[in-house]
């Protein structure tokens, strides 16, 4: 240890320490596997966090099951791990409950539209002022690659050794046909388009949807892998109108990695302004 | 499948209890029904005035359990008054407007109280007591009461005014020698009575008619044709029994005083038969028709009648010697004799 | 005074106003002083065919059952009230339509099916209400009309009831009910010439000076979730538990406070895991069917160790099972649902009265001891009214019990500290300093994924004993009889408890020597106190409403001892009557 002292590392940790964004992490090392492309999500997250300048202890981070149910416990906030697929409903609970939180749900493309598939629409439609940050990476991690909702069609998996047979869910025309106030994709590869989104996301008075691709390293070695995605990136043209709804729809039916803001409807009352004025 | 035969009864008194019970022990299948507008089960009629006097009690009146006719399966329908025979359609019609077919019927409706013309527009101030109902609205009346008035006669006046006495109340009995029932007094029974009575504390009088009759605060003034005055707490009425056929009167089914049937009770319709207090029964011996009049009387004739429906022909004789004549009306007194 | 004890059920058809006449009638008759118990049942399908009954047992005396025989049967609708008739004590009676526009066929009236020793009052309920109202709708006020001529009711107060009844209401609606109840009462004054010896006139005991609320057990427990700081409520329609949720929608806004009615049971639990963990009270209430979904969820609450509070009105099951019928058979899975060794609270109230108070408990004890109570309610007690002295509603100190670190203790802030009571501070959003992360992974004192062979066994028996306090601070189980060499003890939980209590002190009467145990803390389970019980009885019965005798198989572990049962499934409540003529059989 005594060698690494006063190294060109610890300068380099000193110099990110003084960006701030660390404070938003634990000590705990991530346990993903490296490369795994959850890692470039975390640390826009918490450069957002940082950006925003968030207090620690108003942030809630939410998570189910699945790799990136682990995600609470690398960050220094208000972490709730829960259970596969329930993330929205305890999250929704969460801001109810406490207006001055910012709750963030985060969930994989297993956990929000698999077994927690039911939730999505409701919560959307409820406009609950959350941020979800789906991390589709169409497969099941955890448990050691299966098919997802999301894993393409005729795509080899541990649970489809020749293929597989079922469709797969488009989670933004999803999130827009469901009426969500907010619709996003992000890639996992490009921190920068990440955060300018987080951004917007999580400063939308309502429920944000936001839809991150990211490789697995591990089980995933032939569809959403970095190789194949890095370079493909098209980010949505500034001409794209975020407030037509068809437009939007238009965009999320093209099968390219398209990212950025897809929609956003920003006079949407939330839920809790909703209820204030009707129901009290 | 044919539908099962429906015996029906009206009447809920020794008549109709007889012919229920012979149908149900000649055809254990039909379906056995009794109807009577009285909600009561079925009881000695008699026992009434010692009833009302509280000398005996509620289960004293009773005849039998309701379990005996859950056993035999006989469907007691109790309270339930029938209004109207429709003897072509086989239905009767119920007061509380329900229909109920049958294969095969019995009437044993039993008798209403007598009212002397004399005495009708009074009748609003008079008490009878025939049944359970009116019997049990007489009782507190009576254990109220401490003068009672009571318009003779028949043989249940006289049960009455024995009851009575034993309740130690002031009581003026007036009856009619011409008019007692079920037979006339002749001779000198009147003055026989009247002086037994004075005996007894109780003030009699033969063949006074009745005046006037008013009520002031729960007061009975009654004046006679003779000039006598009678105040009292209450005023009871017992000149017998008239068969009860008024509900029938206009169905087709022959009356006159009663419900007319032949040697075999059986009217002039093949499924209808009456039998006991109710019926006017033809006599070819005596070529006349003649009513019967008491408990066992009833008894027998239900049997018979019932039996008759079901393919016997059985006959009921008067006892000639005990047939008298009332008001026109040929009766058999048997109970009369008895008594 | 005479004793009045008297049972009267209103049978219709769904829109005759079947169960807003029982309604009137329990409200005046509990204005005029009477304890009152009342229990509606209706279809659970659709309006317009469906059997509705109100049911009321009216009293001066002191109702634990609602009673297994009807004294008084007023029929609004022949054919329902026919399948009504069984439950008529053999001299009951019946009021009925003796004027329907038309005759009806052979069996159809209600009046052919009296049976001998009942006695019918006919009145021409339609022929009087369309005298008064010019529609058929007064027949239900007509029948209260009678009922009050008949049996010594006032008829004069009993109006200005209805009229306060209908009060919001236009004239017409005030008048024609007013009106068709005046119908009914002069009708039946003049006509009925009454036979039998009911009566409530002669007893009518003094209205008594404390306040009175008429509430069944779904208000109750509505209400007493208000009364504790609700702030959030969170659930799925479901029989017979969707009442609580339609009370609280209209209560709990007005407080501040939020209902989201949820996709399904699981958001219900989720939504109110959520809350909790915000710290803000918070409750769902389901039945048997959501009550199996939801248990991933309550187990949830058990291992994060956050508070939530879940009501389960019991129906018949398994399954979609008897969604309108009565069943006890839930305590398997309140007790031990869901996987693992998951300890939790379960109150089961066994009155009313209880509804409230279980549930002001229970918001108490979910805070305190930051986990799951299951509050078990049934068909029967949901829906079964009681006029009961107006609730205390919590103290301050009530509102707030979660034991918060102290700032020593946030320096290292660990979630899941193991203390000796097992209760470890929480912190709550909001808090500097006490950010952690709260997982339902079996996880050391800072909350960290744990699975070695030392940490769980730590945690798990943490969470046992910390409940542990709970005893202490739920009501003691109550004892009613002799202390010792008692014959037959009887222990009942739940709704059953009234009925074994009311059939307890009638076997009393008897001569039998019997006595009584009822608790409404099942989990942890009050051992002491029902061993000392068990101990004093040579012999013990456990009356319950499910087929395997839930209860008793819970108890006799603890007891050592073998134990008779009363296990009944018929989807009704169990009666004082069904429990004392078991008690009678043992003591032959
Ligand atoms: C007070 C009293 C004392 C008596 N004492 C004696 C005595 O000592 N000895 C003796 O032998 N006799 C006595 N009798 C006479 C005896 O009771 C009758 O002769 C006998 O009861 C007749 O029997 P029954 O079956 O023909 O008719 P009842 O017994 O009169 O029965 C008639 C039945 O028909 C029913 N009914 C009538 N109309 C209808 C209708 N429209 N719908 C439905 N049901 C109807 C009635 O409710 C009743 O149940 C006495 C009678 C009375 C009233
Ligand atoms: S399994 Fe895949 S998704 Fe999970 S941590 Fe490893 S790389 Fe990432």
């Amino acid at each position: 240890m005594d060698i690494l002292k006063n190294s060109y590392l610890d300068e380099e940790l000193e110099a990110v320490k003084k960006q701030g964004f660390l404070d938003y992490r634990t000590s705990q090392l991530p346990t993903w596997c490296p490369g795994c492309g959850y890692f470039g999500i975390t640390h826009a997250i918490v450069q957002t966090c940082n950006d925003l300048q968030l207090k620690k202890e108003e942030v809630c981070v939410v998570s189910g099951i699945g790799c990136a149910g682990r995600y609470p416990i690398f960050m220094d906030v208000y972490g709730f791990h829960t259970v596969h697929g329930r993330s929205l409903p305890i999250a929704a609970g969460i801001k109810l409950s406490r207006e001055e939180l910012t709750v963030f749900a985060v969930a994989g493309d297993g956990d929000a539209l698999g077994i927690g598939g039911g939730h999505l629409p409701h919560t959307i439609r409820r406009n609950v002022d959350i941020t979800l940050f789906l991390f589709d990476n169409s497969i099941y991690g955890l448990t050691k690659g299966q098919t997802s909702p999301t894993t393409p069609l005729n795509q080899a998996t541990n649970s489809h050794l020749k293929g597989n047979p079922d469709t797969p869910l488009k989670p933004v025309s999803l999130a827009l046909a469901y009426g969500a106030s907010f619709v996003a994709r992000c890639y996992a590869g490009d921190v920068d388009g990440m955060k300018d989104v987080f951004r917007q996301a999580i400063t939308h008075k309502g429920f944000s949807f936001i839809h991150i691709v990211t490789p697995c390293v591990t089980f995933d070695k032939t569809n959403i892998t970095w190789g194949r995605l890095n370079g493909t990136v098209e980010p949505i043209e500034p001409v794209h109108d975020q407030t037509s709804f068809e437009s939007a729809l238009r965009l999320a039916e093209i099968p390219r990695l398209i990212t950025g803001i897809f929609y956003q409807d920003k006079k949407r009352p939330s839920y809790m302004e909703i209820i204030r004025e009707t129901q009290s | 499948m044919p539908k099962k035969d429906h015996y029906v009864i009206i009447g809920n008194g020794p008549a109709g209890n007889s012919a229920a019970d012979a149908f149900r022990a000649n055809d254990k299948d039909a379906r056995v029904t009794i109807i009577s507008d009285e909600a009561f089960s079925f009881f000695y009629r008699h026992k009434l005035p010692q009833f009302v006097a509280g000398n005996i009690g509620e289960d004293d009146l009773k005849v039998r359990p309701y379990s005996v006719y859950k056993e035999q399966n006989i469907r007691l329908r109790l309270g339930q008054c029938v209004d109207r025979i429709d003897p072509e359609e086989k239905i009767l019609y119920l007061r509380h407007m329900e229909k109920v077919g049958y294969t095969k019927l019995v009437i044993a409706t039993g008798g209403s109280p007598r009212i002397l013309p004399s005495l009708t527009s009074f009748e609003k101030h008079l008490r009878f007591m025939t049944g359970y109902n009116n019997a049990i609205k007489l009782m507190p009346e009576i254990q109220k009461a401490k003068t009672i008035t009571i318009l003779g006669g028949d043989l249940i006046s006289f049960e009455l005014v024995k009851a009575l006495r034993t309740m130690k109340k002031k009581i003026f009995f007036i009856f009619y020698s011409k008019c007692f029932w079920p037979v006339e007094l002749t001779g000198n029974m009147s003055a026989k009575i009247c002086a037994n009575m004075k005996k007894k504390n109780i003030e009699a009088y033969a063949d006074d008619t009745v005046e006037t009759l008013t009520e002031k605060g729960n007061l009975y003034t009654l004046k006679t044709a003779s000039g006598r005055t009678f105040k009292s707490d209450l005023v009871c009425c017992f000149l017998g029994l008239v068969p009860n056929i008024g509900y029938i009167i206009g169905s087709g089914i022959d009356t006159e005083r009663g419900v007319l049937v032949n040697e075999f009770m059986q009217t002039n319709y093949k499924d209808i038969y009456a039998c006991g207090d109710c019926a006017q029964i033809y006599d070819p011996k005596l070529k006349d028709y003649w009513i019967s009049i008491g408990w066992s009387n009833a008894g027998l004739q239900g049997k018979i009648a019932a039996m008759n429906l079901l393919g016997s022909s059985k006959v009921v004789k008067p006892l000639p010697k005990s047939i008298r004549d009332v008001v026109g009306i040929k009766i058999q007194t048997s109970w009369w004799d008895h008594f | 005074m005479a004793d009045v004890d008297i049972v009267i059920e209103i049978c219709g058809s769904a829109g005759d106003g079947t169960i807003s006449s029982g309604e009137i009638l329990s409200r005046f008759m509990s204005s005029q002083g009477f304890e009152i118990m009342s229990f509606d049942s209706y279809p659970s399908e659709i309006r317009g065919f469906g059997k509705c009954v109100a049911h009321s047992r009216i009293s001066n005396k002191k109702v634990l059952s609602p009673g297994k025989y009807t004294d008084i049967l007023i029929a609004l609708n022949n054919a329902h009230a026919i399948s009504q008739l069984h439950t008529l004590r053999e001299t009951g009676i019946v009021i009925f339509d003796n004027k329907p526009p038309n005759y009806l066929e052979e069996d159809q009236s209600i009046a052919g099916w009296i049976e001998p020793g009942m006695i019918s009052y006919g009145i021409p309920l339609l022929n009087l209400s369309q005298k008064a109202s010019g529609s058929a709708r007064g027949r239900n006020m007509v029948a209260l009309g009678a009922l009050a001529a008949i049996f010594g009711i006032d008829g004069e107060q009993m109006k200005s009831a209805i009229h306060a009844r209908y009060a919001k209401k236009n004239k017409v609606v005030i008048d024609s009910n007013i009106n068709s109840f005046a119908e009914g009462f002069t009708w039946a004054q003049q006509h009925v010439t009454k036979v039998d010896s009911y009566t409530f006139g002669h007893s009518k005991p003094k209205p008594s000076k404390e306040k009175k609320a008429i509430i069944n057990g779904n208000q109750a427990v509505a209400q007493a979730a208000i009364d504790s700081g609700l702030h959030l409520y969170a659930g799925y329609p479901i029989t017979p538990a969707t009442k609580i949720m339609e009370i609280v929608s209209r209560e709990l806004p007005k407080k501040g406070g939020v209902m989201v009615q949820t996709e399904d049971e699981i958001s219900a639990i989720g939504h109110v895991i959520g809350a909790g963990y915000a710290g803000k009270r918070a409750m769902t209430a389901t039945s048997g069917p959501g009550f199996c979904l939801m248990s991933e969820l309550a187990n949830l609450a058990v291992m994060a160790e956050v508070p939530a509070v879940l009501v389960n009105s019991q129906r018949g099951g398994p399954s979609t099972g008897l969604p309108t019928r009565n069943e006890q058979s839930d305590l398997n899975i309140a007790l031990f649902g869901g996987s693992g060794d998951s300890p939790r609270i379960v109150l089961a109230p066994t009155s009313v009265n209880e509804c409230y108070t279980c549930t002001t408990l229970a918001f108490y004890l979910a805070e305190k001891y930051q986990t799951l109570v299951i509050i078990l309610l049934d068909f029967f007690l949901s829906n079964s009214i009681r006029n009961i002295t107006t609730p205390v509603p919590p103290k301050a100190n009530q509102l707030n019990s979660n034991v918060a670190p102290t700032k020593t203790a946030l320096k290292d802030y660990k979630r899941y500290k193991l203390t000796k009571n097992g209760i470890s501070p929480r912190a709550i959003p909001g808090t500097p300093g006490g950010m952690c992360i709260s997982t339902g992974l079996e996880h050391s004192e800072h909350g960290h994924p744990r699975y070695d062979r030392n940490t769980h066994p730590a945690m798990t028996e943490k969470r046992f004993n910390k409940i542990q306090g709970a005893l202490s601070e739920a009501p003691k189980p109550r004892w009613v009889g002799p202390k010792k060499n008692v014959d037959i003890g009887v222990i009942a939980w739940g709704s059953t408890a009234g009925s074994a209590h009311e059939a307890v002190l009638n076997a009393r009467k008897e001569g039998i020597n019997v006595a009584f145990m009822s608790t409404v803390i099942l989990s942890p389970f009050p051992v002491k106190e029902i061993k000392k019980f068990s101990e004093a009885c040579s012999r013990i019965l456990v009356p319950e409403l499910n087929y395997t005798g839930q209860f008793a198989n819970v108890l006799s572990p603890h007891l050592s001892r073998s134990i008779e049962r009363l296990n009944m499934v018929t989807g009704l409540p169990i009666s004082a009557e069904d429990i004392l003529e078991k008690i009678r059989d043992m003591a032959r």
